[in-house]
């Protein structure tokens, strides 16, 4: 949809003689309409404001001048698209500082040469015409760019998921594992982001921070089924393999690599770091404290929850409180002050969601 | 009586006129617009009352209009009732006033003339 046909010029000014001085020199090629005062000039702005194509407006006129209409243009917003002439007897610089002040794109003194005014006319109609279809285009275009960038987006989400998905199936854990540790992840940030403003973690942020959660395990592919579906409970050695699943994610994720991004720290990051503990007793690399950086803390702390309230391999899920007394007394894992700071404020909505919208077979029902 | 002579009565520049408007029918008609103008009676009953303002709008606007018809004469009177009244002085418009009238009065009366 374009715009109406332009083809309205309006012509302020309390005297007869002065409106037709200028109407006779467009009226051949547009369609004029008077005013005798600023209320009329006001009314008529508004109601034909989609086709006004040019204003002249005199300064001085009753009840309201030309700067009060000006003002009103101003307020409504129809300055940047009806472009508007004084025309004045007067010529003094304030009155012109004044209108330009308000907006008006040109001054023609009385008496003025019809030939001057109608080219002055013209190059200002053109000039606006122009600029009001440039912002059009730019305003469609940057559309279109928020429109692709957004399949991007949900593209790159359902990849990540895919490949995330791979691991579970191969692992027969519950099918939603990556599903819950995205949703806990994400109300962990909620929290975090409320209560923790030292973190700086933007909404942006937060929502890459989610997709990258669900890639924690992606290592785990690399472990031979004999460790990784083995019900009873892993030798020394067996150990030492399952823990490098952090490490075979990083190596895997490192050949996917396209570039230094931010998403792709976070997944680094997350791979890695999601087994370290508080304490620098954790693995692959025992960091310790706040250089484990936040996003792998909460991953880690919603990863410990989600496996002490599921169904694995090798035991049955724990009731929700008990998981969560478990991880307060630091049975589970050893987490940062503000880890747990957290997780107590989030206690009731993650049993929440737990029990209710993502409770499945595996998940011990109270 | 044409539009030349007309305009040499009442202290007008026709040059001027000409090239602005193009044709002496639409100067006609312009003259004609001129006399239904009650910028004139505004400025007078403005003056009585007192009334700076309005005396002032009024005596502006009948400049401006002079200006653009190139009424000279009556122009250069306009413009100085203006100034007058721009500084408030009520008294020395009333004696302004009554140039302005006489020069107005002379493109009333050839106004009649040429449209007869």
């Amino acid at each position: 949809m374009e715009t109406m046909e332009k083809d309205m010029i309006l012509i302020a000014d309390d005297a007869e003689i002065n409106r037709e001085m200028i109407k006779f020199i467009f009226d051949e090629q547009y369609h004029i309409i008077e005013a005798e005062d600023g209320v009329q000039a006001i009314t008529a702005i508004a109601e034909y404001s989609d086709r006004l194509c040019l204003l002249f407006l005199d300064l001085l006129m009753p009840k309201k001048s030309g700067l009060d209409v000006l003002q009103f243009m101003n307020d409504e917003d129809y300055i940047n698209t009806i472009p508007v002439i004084m025309i004045t007897g007067e010529a003094t610089d304030e009155t012109d500082e004044k209108a330009y002040e308000y907006g008006a794109s040109d001054i023609i003194y009385k008496p003025f040469a019809p030939n001057v005014v109608m080219r002055r006319a013209k190059n200002i109609m053109e000039l606006f015409e122009h600029r009001i279809y440039l912002e059009q285009k730019l305003e469609k275009r940057t559309r279109q760019l928020r429109e692709s960038r957004e399949k991007i987006e949900r593209s790159n989400e359902f990849l990540v998921n895919a490949l995330s998905s791979v691991v579970e199936f191969r692992s027969l854990e519950s099918g939603e594992h990556i599903q819950r540790v995205k949703y806990f992840t994400k109300l962990f940030l909620k929290y975090i982001m409320k209560i923790y403003p030292k973190y700086e973690i933007t909404k942006e942020q937060a929502a890459l921070i989610v997709n990258a959660s669900a890639l924690h395990d992606i290592g785990k592919i690399a472990i031979p089924d004999s460790i990784l579906l083995k019900p009873g409970k892993l030798t020394e050695e067996e150990f030492e393999e399952m823990k490098k699943h952090t490490v075979y994610g990083c190596e895997l994720l490192e050949k996917f690599k396209q570039e230094d991004n931010e998403f792709y720290r976070y997944c680094y990051d997350i791979c890695r770091y999601h087994h370290e503990r508080h304490d620098g007793n954790g693995y692959p690399d025992r960091l310790e404290g706040d250089a484990i950086p936040i996003w792998a803390q909460i991953v880690s702390v919603v990863d410990v929850y989600d496996a002490l309230v599921s169904k694995r391999v090798y035991k049955d899920p724990f009731a929700v409180e008990e998981a969560a007394r478990m991880i307060l007394e630091g049975e589970c894992g050893v987490f940062s002050p503000e880890m747990i700071d957290c997780f107590t404020m989030a206690e009731q909505e993650l049993f929440a969601a737990t029990e209710g919208e993502f409770s499945f077979a595996d998940v011990m029902v109270k | 009586m044409t539009v030349q002579e007309f305009y040499d009565e009442v202290g007008g520049d026709y040059n001027e006129i000409m090239s602005r408007l193009r044709t002496e029918d639409r100067i006609r008609k312009f003259a004609g617009m001129f006399t239904r103008d009650e910028s004139y009676k505004a400025l007078v009953q403005g003056i009585n009352d007192g009334n700076v303002e309005e005396a002032f709008r009024a005596a502006h606007t009948m400049k401006g209009m002079c200006q653009n018809m190139a009424f000279t004469r009556l122009y250069k009177s306009s413009h100085e009732i203006t100034e007058i009244l721009r500084g408030n002085d009520i008294d020395s418009a009333k004696q302004m006033l009554d140039v302005v009238t006489e020069d107005y009065n002379i493109v009333i009366a050839g106004i009649g003339k040429l449209l007869a």
